[in-house]
């Protein structure tokens, strides 16, 4: 049960990846991290697989929605006034 | 929104020069926003479509509940939350899917251990490399709950607190249907990649 940090490291990875985490233990998983080399790794792929998903998930509303429910919305704004 | 602008509102010649306009401004700025999560909702552009216009009719309805100055996007994503699932979940009949927190992980076809078995590098250029569609696709496949708590977290880079306020849950219930949602990602992506490069293997 050598303590070389990576049972932290590891519990930590996805809240440090999503910077949930305070800054001193945000430093000890950095510090951690460049000594490590399965861990970094480990690191990078949650890194990659949030990248992929932003650019698998952009989306552009079509113009005729916003049209569609700014009209909508006026003709309610226009009932109430 | 102030108890004052009802008595001025209907007064003097721009009555509705006020905080509704106001309002339908700032909300009409996710619109794209709430586009992209009701297409991982819904899964098909009509309904997506159909999702965000009920949203905006329901949050315009209750734009007094909404403090000014507090996170609307959250509160816009609560909104759709909540309409999705009263109508649209239902409407869909999928396969009950709600108590997913109080299952094991091999219940729901997920392993911790074959990701730690290949190289991570490998993965991670694998993912890198990943077409679109493919991520797009494996999003679509996990269970709603892990899926809309990766798409607010990863995609969206709401915090852990306020997934938890969409959701209404706890913040812990968040992390462990992040962590499970990702690691089923993981999973499945490299199924995909494992299978091409049984494909390339093939070839040759």
């Amino acid at each position: 049960m050598g303590d070389c940090g990576c049972d932290k490291a590891k519990a930590e990875l996805e809240e440090y990846l999503h910077q949930e985490l305070c800054s001193e233990d945000a430093a000890d998983i950095r510090a951690h991290l460049d000594g490590c080399t399965d861990c970094a790794e480990e690191h990078t792929v949650g890194v990659q697989l949030t990248m992929a998903l932003k650019q698998a998930c952009a989306e552009t509303a079509p113009e005729q929605l916003k049209d569609q429910v700014l009209a909508r919305l006026r003709a309610v704004q226009a009932t109430h006034s | 929104m102030t108890g004052t602008s009802v008595l001025t509102r209907g007064v003097g010649s721009t009555p509705m020069a006020d905080d509704s306009d106001a309002f339908i401004d700032e909300a009409l700025e996710y619109t794209d926003q709430l586009y992209a999560a009701a297409m991982r909702m819904t899964r098909n552009p009509q309904d997506a479509a159909d999702l965000v216009q009920e949203t905006y009719a329901k949050a315009y309805a209750a734009r007094d509940s909404f403090t000014p100055g507090t996170n609307l996007r959250a509160w816009l994503y609560r909104i759709q939350t909540n309409t999705y699932i009263n109508q649209y979940r239902k409407r869909q009949r999928q396969p009950y899917e709600a108590p997913l927190d109080d299952l094991e992980d091999w219940q729901i076809g997920v392993g911790e251990s074959t990701t730690a078995t290949r190289s991570r590098s490998a993965e991670a250029e694998a993912i890198d490399r990943m077409p679109a569609g493919v991520v797009r696709d494996a999003l679509q496949s996990i269970p709603d709950d892990f899926r809309m708590v990766v798409y607010w977290v990863d995609v969206e880079g709401m915090s852990y607190a306020e997934t938890a306020e969409i959701m209404k849950t706890p913040v812990g219930t968040v992390m462990s249907r992040l962590h499970r949602g990702r690691r089923q990602l993981r999973e499945l992506l490299a199924d995909y990649a494992r299978e091409q490069g049984m494909k390339a293997g093939e070839k040759r």
